[in-house]
């Protein structure tokens, strides 16, 4: 949208703060950064701040209601689960499982997308075509299924989904680091830059980098909310984390033969779910409008 | 058109030999026996080991024996599963209709809710309306599937009763088997009860087909939102708003079909998502199609099960992408170049 | 949904009626779903939400209660039967029996016009007679069968019980006399033929597939003289049967019986409650006083004999050593089980006999909790620091087990406790329990429901060497000692004498500990409100015979 403009107003910040400005505009977004900061700060303490001992199993105190209802108790304020271990703690404790993982998982998989994109968006011809071949192959597996067939073949277990969905991200990252790439090697400055003698290297340090990061962020919010919803997928059905981790996923599919009895222990590591993915996902959308703009300003 | 067709046949070509590659090597891959593994068979005595070794041509470098495999493949020879004993293509027939008529339907949902709201949210961005369902889209693209799908169940199965929770069908209805697509088969049963049964299996439908559907509506909502504010800043708009047409009729000739052109590509982009989530599903709703049959097999270690079902699935998710790309072709040359 | 096709193609203009529409057909859906209308044929059903797929349709095959309760009282009729009352033998197939003086001769005299199921696959032309009984013994027992090795050759109950090495010979007298010779007493005999596993086959039907050579049928596509006949089965999603309209003990209300294959325990509860079934057998403990709340769903309630254990592969180190085993059953805090799994609903298992057996020893000592003891044992033993094992949980809920995966998640803790690293084991059902018999685990969470009354039950076929070389002993155990104890209980018919010799059983396994009893359950039964005539049976499978819908 071309604004009209009264004054010549200085525009002259660094790349960074006018995206910034942008996305402080967005209430949205913000609230979204919010969530996304204090699930990221909670996944890093978690050891130390769950008020008790997320496997400690207490037994005089199985299956007590959350706090608001009569019967609970102050210091469990979401109440116990069938094997009284407290279910805040354990939700503090899976935030490091569903949410960390999903971090640590996207981080491995852009890196590996980094190196992969960049060799296949800097190589021609044959090389390059059949590599762009086995990428399409593997995009069109879908990655919940891909994982679920790695899975099959290790076995289950946190680490081993890690790994899964790490690879089953990886096509996605290097299918759009090499598209970005692409592009920005038709650029008529990359052309003038290797004419000055620039190196490969030169090029995609010095070029392609700083102009892709935009793009990069947007992909890693992408993958950051597939890998927390794939990562509770594979625990939900029991190919995750294992017994007593408490992933989310692991957590809602403990809780459901306690159905009737303490809906909440359903209704609130879902919630938990959902917000992470939100929160993701409101930061991605706030990015991409607030990179939109900046570029039309 | 016809060299575009053909690079995409020479793709499409190569894209299958690199996935029977893979589907082939699952077998060596896979914990246990190769033999147990590739033929499904459970007891295997020595003389008959012998023969599955010449059978399977295990004793012949990996060439022949991949050679062998797509033979196999071809000829519907998929070997057992571990679990029923039972012949895996067989199966897969019986469960596929099942998985196939759950995803048209709630693809079909998605692009009569999709398509509507996202033209509304892109000609109202700051009214209300614009905004709940910008809103509605980002929550419903952020919701565990699973999870969504139990809640629903505990609202209108559980605590209302109004739905049920789980399967295709009462089981008290006995609808003989034809073509696996449910309602086609209750139409076609010569039974007393049809319309009842009808009217169960509609009931039965109508949870999983919106759990299902919620991703792609949310997806579409969002895709079609964007297309039509990208259409709207062109040039064309603004030539045919200057003659004098109406909003409506500006909208309908020329802003909806540039904009919705996209979709068809996004059928088959959605589809492999639709997939996964089909099976995760089928999951909660018990739903016998071949997602909740790949998800056991995993539970059993069925390892001939789980490399058939991949084979399967990812052949239906290639094939629609693939045809749902030239279709889009048809349609818009320019996509034929690059 | 053709007002849907119509509509995606004229996207913009009708889409107020399509969501009009939609929003009807939603209502109208949910509307009627208050009050399902059920056609007349669909009514006089009946829909039991079994845990579990049968593994075979033959009873002689399996010892899996799951398929027990699905096709044994429902296809099948035994010469004996048990009174569910007393736990007495009464008549069933055979009218009346004689034992000979000394114990190794039975002789039986079978009932008349009996006719065998009609179905789409055989039409019997004549009625049950004595060649019905020697052909379905024989098959255990005569390697010469055609149908001996038909399904491998295993007959696990019958060899956990030494069947083939007890019955000399099956002989039919005439048309309804048939003879059973014994190679010595066994005073467990009568009982074991009460046993759901002693159902009786059709000869004709035999003979008709060996004539089609389809040999394999005959455990797949059943034929029997129950009260229901066998329709379809699809895997893992229903097994439906009909109504045998000539049972000679008549009147079976229900037109159909469909077994609905819901292996979530929560998602059996919610069909329950949907109305989607009509009896669930292993109602959740954790819930009985929630559904006892509810009046559209009643819950029945009764003693019965089982018992829950943990047994541990005793051929692999480190449970091959005593201590080892001591350790472990020390280290549990048993209390926290009877809360937290059996929600005060059980007793808690001294040893493996119920304290309902006559045979029941009194004397055993309460288990004991203490885990700087069984550190001690585990330390004598060699393993100061612990070790890594696995717990082998059942995926599904059984009555003497409500929720393996959960103790198992208890015992994990209670083990970290002593440096033992555990790690829990589940794999579906079926192949769960082939891989038992396969003595694949480390211990198994598990546990044992009778067949009969007869205290041998809970002996023979849990840890006798039989047992083992069939692979239904989970413990993997086998001491001659106590096999030999257990034989000679079986040689007298003197109630005393056995019980003398069971109390002497009991006390062996106390100190030999092969498995850790944990509890005794209740059992428990939910049923719609609308169906009655379903009773719970102390032993063995459940019975639906006289099961009917009272209101529509």
């Amino acid at each position: 949208m071309s604004k009209f403009r009264l004054y010549l107003e200085e525009n002259n910040r660094s790349p960074v703060k006018q995206l910034w400005r942008e996305f402080k505009r967005q209430h949205s977004a913000m609230t979204g950064l919010v969530l996304f900061i204090s699930f990221f700060v909670i996944s890093l303490l978690a050891p130390f701040i769950t008020p008790h001992d997320p496997y400690l199993q207490v037994d005089e105190l199985l299956l007590l209601p959350p706090s608001w209802s009569a019967a609970g108790l102050v210091q469990y304020p979401f109440g116990t689960d069938d094997l009284g271990r407290d279910l805040l703690s354990r939700m503090i404790k899976g935030t490091s499982y569903t949410f960390g993982f999903a971090l640590i998982t996207v981080t491995g998989a852009l890196l590996m997308g980094l190196l992969l994109g960049a060799l296949a968006g800097m190589s021609k011809g044959v090389k390059s075509s059949v590599f762009n071949h086995v990428l399409d192959l593997a995009l069109t597996i879908p990655s919940l299924l891909l994982a679920i067939i790695i899975v099959a073949i290790t076995g289950p277990g946190l680490m081993n989904t890690t790994w899964a969905i790490m690879l089953a991200l990886l096509p996605q990252f290097v299918h759009g680091i090499r598209n970005a790439i692409d592009e920005e090697l038709k650029q008529d400055y990359v052309i003038a830059y290797r004419l000055d003698g620039a190196n490969d290297w030169d090029v995609f340090s010095r070029l392609i980098l700083p102009n892709i990061w935009e793009k990069l962020t947007i992909m890693v919010t992408m993958g950051i909310s597939t890998a927390i919803l794939d990562i509770a997928a594979l625990g939900f059905l029991g190919f995750g984390a294992q017994a007593p981790l408490s992933e989310w996923g692991a957590m809602i599919s403990d809780s459901l033969d306690l159905i009737y009895l303490a809906p909440s222990s359903v209704a609130i590591p879902g919630l938990l779910i959902f917000s992470a993915v939100l929160s993701v996902n409101l930061v991605g959308d706030g990015l991409k409008t607030a990179i939109l703009k900046r570029r039309q300003s | 058109m016809s060299r575009y067709l053909l690079r995409r046949l020479y793709l499409m070509a190569f894209v299958f030999l690199a996935l029977s590659l893979f589907a082939f090597s699952l077998g060596y891959l896979f914990p246990g026996d190769v033999i147990q593994n590739l033929s499904g068979l459970r007891q295997i005595d020595d003389e008959q080991r012998q023969q599955l070794i010449n059978y399977y041509q295990l004793d012949q470098n990996y060439l022949q024996q991949y050679l062998a495999f797509l033979s196999r493949i071809a000829q519907g020879n998929w070997g057992l599963s571990f679990a029923s004993q039972q012949p895996l293509l067989q199966e897969i027939k019986l469960l596929l209709p099942a998985t196939l008529e759950l995803t048209a339907y709630a693809l079909l949902l998605s692009f009569i809710l999709g398509i509507p709201l996202g033209i509304v949210a892109a000609f109202k961005p700051h009214s209300l309306i614009g905004k709940s369902i910008s809103a509605l889209a980002i929550a419903g693209y952020s919701l565990p599937i699973f999870w969504w799908g139990l809640l629903l169940i505990m609202l209108f199965s559980l605590a209302l009763g109004w739905l049920p929770s789980a399967g295709r069908l009462g089981v008290l209805y006995e609808i003989p088997h034809s073509s696996g697509f449910m309602l086609v088969d209750i139409l076609q049963a010569d039974v007393k009860y049809r319309s009842e049964a009808f009217h169960n299996a509609l009931r039965h439908l109508l949870l999983p087909t919106i759990v299902l559907a919620t991703f792609p509506t949310t997806v579409m909502i969002r895709f079609v939102r964007d297309a039509m504010l990208n259409v709207w800043e062109q040039n064309y708009i603004k030539t045919a708003q200057a003659k004098g047409l109406s909003r409506g009729q500006v909208l309908y000739r020329h802003g909806l079909r540039n904009a919705l052109l996209p979709v068809i590509r996004q059928i088959g982009l959605q589809f492999s998502t639709l997939i996964t989530l089909a099976m995760l599903t089928e999951v909660i709703f018990s739903w016998p199609g071949i997602g909740r049959w790949l998800i056991d097999s995993i539970y059993q270690r069925n390892y001939p099960a789980i490399q058939a079902g991949l084979l399967v699935i990812s052949t239906m998710v290639i094939t629609i992408n693939m045809l749902t790309e030239i279709l889009h072709a048809l349609f818009n040359p320019l996509a034929r170049r690059g | 949904m053709n007002l849907s096709n119509y509509c995606s193609t004229h996207t913009i203009y009708c889409c107020a009626y399509t969501k009009y529409a939609a929003a009807l057909l939603v209502a109208w859906l949910m509307l009627s779903g208050c009050q399902p209308q059920m056609p007349q044929t669909a009514r006089s059903g009946l829909v039991y939400c079994s845990e579990g797929s049968p593994e075979s349709f033959n009873p002689q095959l399996v010892t899996s209660g799951t398929t027990i309760d699905i096709i044994s009282q429902q296809l099948y009729d035994r010469l004996v039967d048990i009174d569910p009352d007393n736990g007495d033998i009464v008549a069933g197939l055979a009218t009346s029996w004689h034992v000979s003086a000394d114990g190794t001769r039975y002789q039986f005299n079978l009932r008349d016009n009996v006719s065998f199921h009609s179905t789409r696959y055989f039409s019997p032309s004549r009625k049950f007679n004595a060649n019905d009984v020697q052909f379905t013994f024989n098959r255990i027992t005569d390697l010469n069968h055609p149908f001996h090795f038909e399904a491998g050759g295993i007959y696990p109950y019958f060899q956990s019980v030494d069947w083939a090495n007890l019955v000399k010979k099956v002989e039919a007298i005439d048309d309804y006399t048939v003879t059973f010779e014994l190679q010595r007493p066994d005073s467990s005999f009568l009982s074991n033929l009460a046993t759901d596993f002693a159902a009786i086959l059709s000869a004709e039907y035999g003979q008709q597939l060996l004539a089609a050579k389809q040999p394999g049928q005959i455990d797949r596509l059943p034929v029997g003289t129950g009260p229901f006949r066998f329709r379809e089965y699809q895997k893992d999603i229903l097994v439906r049967f009909y109504r045998h309209n000539d049972y000679w003990r008549g009147n079976t209300q229900p037109e159909q019986l469909v077994f609905d294959i819901v292996p979530n325990n929560a998602r059996r509860m919610a069909k329950l409650f949907t109305h989607e079934c009509d009896i669930v057998a292993y109602p959740r403990v954790a819930e009985l006083e929630l559904i006892a709340k509810r009046e559209d769903v009643t819950v029945q309630e009764s003693t019965s004999m089982n018992v829950g254990f943990w047994a541990f592969n005793t051929q692999k180190p480190p449970f091959d050593q005593l201590e080892v085993r001591q350790a472990l059953g020390m280290a549990i805090n048993r209390a926290a089980i009877m809360q937290a799994v059996y929600y005060g609903k059980a007793t808690p298992a001294y040893g493996i006999l119920p304290p309902t057996s006559w045979a029941y020893n009194a004397g055993l000592p309460a288990p004991m909790y203490s885990p700087a003891k069984a550190r001690a044992l585990l330390t004598k033993a060699g393993y100061p620091n612990g070790f890594t094992m696995n717990i082998w949980a059942m995926p599904v809920q059984r009555l003497y087990n409500p929720n393996a995966l959960k103790m198992a998640e208890l015992m994990q803790a209670d083990l970290a406790q002593i440096g033992i690293k555990a790690n829990i084991i589940s794999y579906e059902w079926n192949s769960f329990r082939q891989k038992l018999g396969n003595y694949e685990h480390d211990s198994v969470l598990i546990g044992w429901a009778a067949d009969n009354a007869d205290p041998d039950n809970f002996f023979r076929p849990l840890l006798s060497c039989a047992a083992r070389d069939s692979g239904s002993n989970r413990a993997n155990w086998c001491d001659p000692m106590f096999d030999d104890i257990i034989g000679q209980a079986l040689l007298t018919a003197d109630q005393q004498q056995r019980r003398a010799l069971y109390l002497t059983a009991q006390q062996y396994l106390h100190q030999q500990q092969p498995l850790v009893a944990i509890a005794h359950s209740q059992r428990f039964q939910a049923i719609s409100s609308s169906v009655s005539g379903v009773s719970i049976n102390p032993y063995g499978g459940i019975s639906l015979q006289h099961a009917k819908r009272v209101s529509p």
